[in-house]
């Protein structure tokens, strides 16, 4: 799909270069009456066709044909091939030559950008798998240690004792597993310029499947709805969604202190729909919020609380996720009136069906 | 011990989760028989003729998807699967083999129990009552009367058009089962043709809006995200 894409490109450049070049050779002929240009500007037409496309392939395509309009067209005899004359064999390896080059370095650059990107990744990854595994030694310890506790004191400790560790290690092991869907994510994503698979999605049963799952969790905590009432239908990796709305409605339960109402509003803007989820708790910091963005790419960015719940990860991703998406995670927050997040998708056109 | 419990077969390769699976059933009373393997598990399956079938997709010598494959053949037995999170393709392949229900990778035990429960009851239905559906269905405040194609949610009448009722009835048939969209579209169109997907959502919304369902608070047929819809268990 993408390699057909990519040589449909390709050869779009190739003709539209070759035929811009043919054009202007013919034109520079009427006004110049001359013929000396038109190799010149061949050798320009191969050059930019070797810059902009990938591989020598289409350099040397393009020297080729090159050769053959000059000698046919526009050397002496005129519309008519000839190779005998040394001076066209000569223009032609000359093309050749400059195709093969220009290709060759092109390759060379375009290589050696692909690898710093890649590096630059792997940076940021590495700087991920540090934090994250330091986050989940503190549940995995608490796990062990308390199963150690029960199963070596099992008759010196209380019925009450026992249950409060069991519940501790269901608790951590909750985190732990919220804290791997998270881990999945960012390896589906891969990097800046990711390719989700895109599925057309029911807006309505996206927000079903989110708050079933959180209130299942959280049944303490009511949600205010409010999404369109028309059928909306959205291309996206539905997993990773679902999990953005999930982790953001979770990050307010666990840190907007003092939050009494928690809203998910969806609602269209043109050819988007806006997701928006808001709570009146105390909001974030402002230097704070950027470390939240940025996730753990910096060390110095980490806030410094450890707490159980850090989910700092969390918002990382999901601007990940959303970015991935052709989105922007926006945050707004002013401490102790509440925080807004909002991104938004491109709907799927669903007029012509209904 | 009585010889009226339940049988069954967990195929599971990771030796902790077989243990507490079988844990759980046991103390719930069914009789638990283990495999590790899927060549092991058809064995089982062939000398001891569970009442259903607990099977893990990754298995070391064959993937999963072979045993559904070779049980179908002549069985009807439940069974369930479990699966990783993120392989929707997996699922949806496996029921379409003819898997009952699948169970997300990792599960808690409640949820695990109510789907065994589930499939159990199910299977126990429809060996009773056959292929051709008449009387009634009824879940919570939703009842079904297939003779009148009547369908009532908390006692008022909600007026389907002809393809809503169709795919109302066959999920009710195959209530607290899992069917993908493409199953749903065979049944109801014909066969998936490219927008039987999208016209089965739109469908699915009109129900939902009949039904006055609401966004998490839609207690009759689950969303089963990207794979397909499953209505709860009847009575």
């Amino acid at each position: 799909m993408k390699k057909a894409r990519s040589r449909m490109r390709n050869v779009l450049i190739l003709v539209l270069i070759l035929a811009i070049s043919f054009g202007a050779v013919i034109l520079l002929q009427e006004l110049c009456s001359t013929q000396v240009l038109a190799p010149m500007i061949y050798v320009l037409a191969v050059f930019l066709v070797s810059l902009t496309t990938r591989g020598y392939v289409w350099g040397i395509v393009a020297s080729l044909l090159s050769v053959l309009a000059v000698n046919f067209a526009f050397t002496f005899p005129f519309f008519e091939f000839n190779f005998s004359m040394p001076e066209n064999l000569v223009s032609a390896l000359a093309m050749l030559f400059v195709a093969v080059t220009t290709s060759t370095l092109t390759t060379r650059i375009k290589n050696q950008e692909r690898m710093r990107a890649e590096s630059e990744k792997e940076k940021v990854r590495a700087n991920l798998l540090r934090a994250i595994s330091h986050d989940l030694r503190t549940p995995l310890t608490s796990i062990y240690g308390s199963c150690s506790t029960i199963l070596e004191n099992y008759d010196l400790l209380s019925r009450e004792q026992k249950q409060k560790l069991l519940r501790e290690m269901r608790e951590d092991s909750e985190w732990l597993i919220r804290m791997v869907e998270n881990l999945l994510s960012v390896t589906r994503i891969d990097g800046e310029r990711v390719s989700v698979v895109k599925t057309p999605t029911v807006l309505e049963e996206l927000i079903d499947a989110v708050l079933l799952k959180f209130k299942k969790r959280y049944p303490q905590q009511p949600v205010e709805v409010e999404i369109p009432d028309r059928f909306i239908s959205i291309p996206m990796d539905a997993m990773l969604i679902e999990q953005v709305l999930t982790n953001l409605l979770e990050n307010a339960v666990f840190h907007a202190k003092g939050m009494t109402r928690l809203s998910l509003r969806v609602f269209t803007a043109g050819s988007r729909a806006v997701f928006e989820i808001a709570d009146n708790g105390c909001g974030i910091p402002h230097e704070r919020l950027e470390a939240l963005l940025k996730g753990y790419g910096e060390k110095g960015a980490l806030p410094t609380d450890r707490s159980k719940h850090n989910m700092g990860i969390g918002l990382s991703v999901c601007a990940a996720i959303i970015k991935a998406h052709g989105g922007e995670l926006q945050v707004e927050s002013s401490v102790n009136q509440g925080t807004v997040i909002r991104f938004s998708l491109e709907m799927e056109d669903t007029e012509s069906e209904q | 011990m009585s010889n009226n419990k339940y049988k069954i077969l967990i195929i599971e390769d990771e030796a902790n989760i077989r243990s507490f699976v079988k844990m759980i059933l046991d103390t719930n009373g069914y009789q638990v028989l283990t495999a590790e393997t899927c060549a092991q598990g058809t064995a089982m399956f062939l000398s001891h003729t569970p009442d259903l079938v607990i099977l893990d997709l990754g298995l070391p010598d064959q993937d999963g998807q072979e045993f559904i494959r070779t049980v179908r053949t002549d069985s009807i037995v439940p069974i369930i699967v479990l699966s990783a999170r993120t392989a929707e393709q997996d699922k949806i392949a496996a029921l379409d083999l003819g898997a009952n229900d699948y169970i997300a990778k990792p599960f808690g035990t409640g949820e695990l129990m109510a789907r065994v429960r589930a499939a159990l009851r199910n299977s126990r239905h429809s060996a009773a009552s056959g292929a051709l559906p008449g009387g009634t269905f009824t879940a919570g405040g939703l009842v079904i009367d297939y003779d009148r194609r009547q369908v009532c949610v908390d006692g008022r009448e909600v007026k389907l058009t002809q393809t809503e009722y169709n795919i109302v009835a066959l999920l009710s048939e195959h209530s607290g089962k899992v069917l993908t969209y493409a199953a749903i579209a065979r049944v109801i169109w014909g066969g998936p043709d490219p927008g039987s997907t999208k016209k089965l959502q739109v469908n699915m919304a009109n129900i939902r809006k009949k039904f006055g369902s609401r966004p998490g608070e839609n207690p009759y047929i689950l969303n089963e995200l990207g794979v397909g819809y499953r209505m709860i268990d009847g009575e």
